[in-house]
């Protein structure tokens, strides 16, 4: 608890407080590439409010802790994964609570490797939503508390969401 | 001991699986299982073109299939770069709205039964045809209605639909006092839900719960307000909040949230400016990536499109806010009896359609 439970205001307060409130999107992209120089890449505002940055996976986790805890983004959205021809790519969408931002934080990976780190540590939301990619597109997130299959049965082999598996109608 | 209630109860509406590990009659444990309804709708999106998606999305929730048709067109506007029409957005906004309130009322049905208030379920059922039969006049249809296009909706507004409308809300906002009179007015009911099924603030946030259940415990946070999209920045209204955190606090939010509604459908109706109501899409996206986000009766709703320029999407991914809130079901489970889980979970409003996919 400590510096987390001060973040929330006492009743009848409108919203709960952010330090991005009122921040433009210019104010994000500066503070991530301040604290991650080597690993952050490629920023564009796709337009308002929604902000898209690349991260490295090695730093996928310190970054997200930092995004919590230092810039407010307190409700992880979804996480997709897309297949490309050479790579896996997963997609955060993280937002902020009583503000209008959204960050989507995309890190890839390897074809033959294809592991990240986990972030149900950070937000508890990210927990199935990990198990739902694992199951149907195959990424292994590391340190998950419980990454088993979740959608599909457990005895299943494949991985339906990948292009070499041939289906779908 | 484990008991395992589903995928075959009356409780789950729907086909899951609630695992409860009990000691006596208190619940210690508890992890739902899903997947039992999984249609493989992300890999079927795949082998299709983007017009004939829009049904497909209609099937993702029964209860609320417009929201998911107008969220995949906003989501493959953004890829296309579109712009809609405003008398298009104000006819979607009428339309979400009224399904909304269809949806909530779905549920109140639905909850009124669980906890033994049959006759609330009669008295719903029979409220939520308005709004369905105002659905049927517009859309043609009455549970999947097929009626988002991309860059505008399929018709135009059927004669005398903005007086039908407004006779529509007045009647609703008359049987909505009615309702709060026989539930707030039931001992049962109140005892089955004031202080039951806990989910405190920072556990809400921290589990990406999303939709009534998050605006139950105190955050006031609504897409709608906070991120606004098609014409809601310009219609007058107060997401519903309630800082009880328990069941009650859901159904409350719930209730409160028809009023709005029935305030957004009167305003979106009256100001509807003349015009064109459908644009000319292409029918290729280009590559790149597209992202709609909407404030679904159950929750955050969220899809992210990529597409590679031909007809077909190169992936569609679906956040369903059902998939992510019952995640954090055993939050809300641990410590209440096991007679306690209908109503939790009741009061969660579950869609296996939509968190199955």
């Amino acid at each position: 608890m400590g510096e987390r439970g001060t973040r929330f205001l006492p009743e009848g307060m409108e919203k709960p407080a952010s330090r991005i409130d009122d921040v433009p999107e210019e104010k994000v992209i500066r503070s991530l590439l301040d604290s991650f120089p080597a690993t952050v890449t490629d920023f564009k505002k796709l337009r308002k409010g929604v902000v898209r940055a690349r991260i490295e996976r090695r730093d996928l986790y310190r970054c997200c802790r930092f995004l919590r805890d230092q810039l407010g983004f307190e409700h992880l959205s979804m996480i997709s994964a897309v297949e490309y021809d050479k790579r896996f790519e997963i997609v955060y969408h993280i937002s902020c609570y009583g503000s209008c931002l959204l960050l989507e934080l995309i890190t890839s990976t390897p074809k033959d490797d294809p592991s990240v780190d986990s972030v149900t540590s950070i937000w508890g939301g990210a927990n199935w939503q990990e198990r739902e990619s694992y199951d149907l597109m195959g990424i292994k997130f590391n340190n998950h508390p419980k990454l088993e299959r979740i959608l599909l049965p457990k005895d299943i082999l494949y991985h339906p969401l990948r292009k070499d598996f041939k289906g779908g109608g | 001991m484990w008991i395992n209630m589903g995928p075959q109860h009356p409780m789950t509406h729907g086909l899951w699986n609630l695992r409860i590990k009990v000691d006596g009659e208190t619940i210690v444990d508890a992890e739902p299982e899903v997947g039992y309804l999984h249609r493989g709708i992300e890999k079927l999106c795949e082998n299709r073109t983007y017009t004939q998606i829009i049904p497909i999305a209609d099937r993702l929730c029964y209860g609320s299939s417009l929201t998911w048709s107008h969220l995949y067109c906003m989501t493959v506007e953004d890829l296309m770069g579109i712009e809609v029409p405003p008398r298009a957005e104000y006819i979607r906004v009428a339309s979400i709205e009224m399904q909304r309130i269809a949806s909530h009322l779905m549920w109140l049905a639905a909850y009124a039964a669980d906890l033994g208030a049959m006759i609330g379920f009669i008295y719903t059922m029979r409220d939520r045809e308005v709004f369905i039969d105002l659905l049927q006049a517009l859309t043609g249809s009455r549970i999947t209605y097929n009626f988002p296009r991309f860059g505008g909706v399929a018709h135009d507004i059927p004669p005398n639909f903005e007086r039908d409308s407004l006779r529509a809300c007045d009647y609703m906002e008359k049987k909505l006092k009615e309702y709060e009179d026989l539930f707030d007015g039931s001992k049962v009911f109140m005892m089955r839900n004031q202080g039951v099924g806990v989910l405190r603030k920072e556990d809400a946030m921290n589990l990406g719960v999303t939709g009534p259940p998050l605006r139950g415990s105190g955050v006031k946070y609504d897409l709608r307000k906070d991120m606004p999209y098609s014409v809601y920045p310009e219609m007058d209204f107060e997401p519903a909040t309630h800082p009880d955190c328990d069941c009650y606090a859901r159904y409350r939010v719930r209730m409160d949230e028809m009023y709005e509604s029935c305030r957004i459908i009167r305003q979106a109706v009256q100001k509807m400016p003349k015009g064109k109501w459908r644009t000319v899409a292409p029918r290729n996206a280009p590559t790149g990536t597209g992202l709609g986000r909407v404030e679904d009766p159950r929750g955050e709703g969220m899809m992210y499109v990529v597409g590679d320029g031909t007809d077909r999407p190169y992936r569609l991914k679906i956040r369903s806010p059902i998939f992510v809130t019952v995640s954090a079901a055993k939050k809300m489970l641990v410590g209440y009896k096991v007679a306690d889980v209908v109503a939790i979970m009741g009061g969660l409003d579950m869609c296996i359609g939509e968190a199955d996919r």
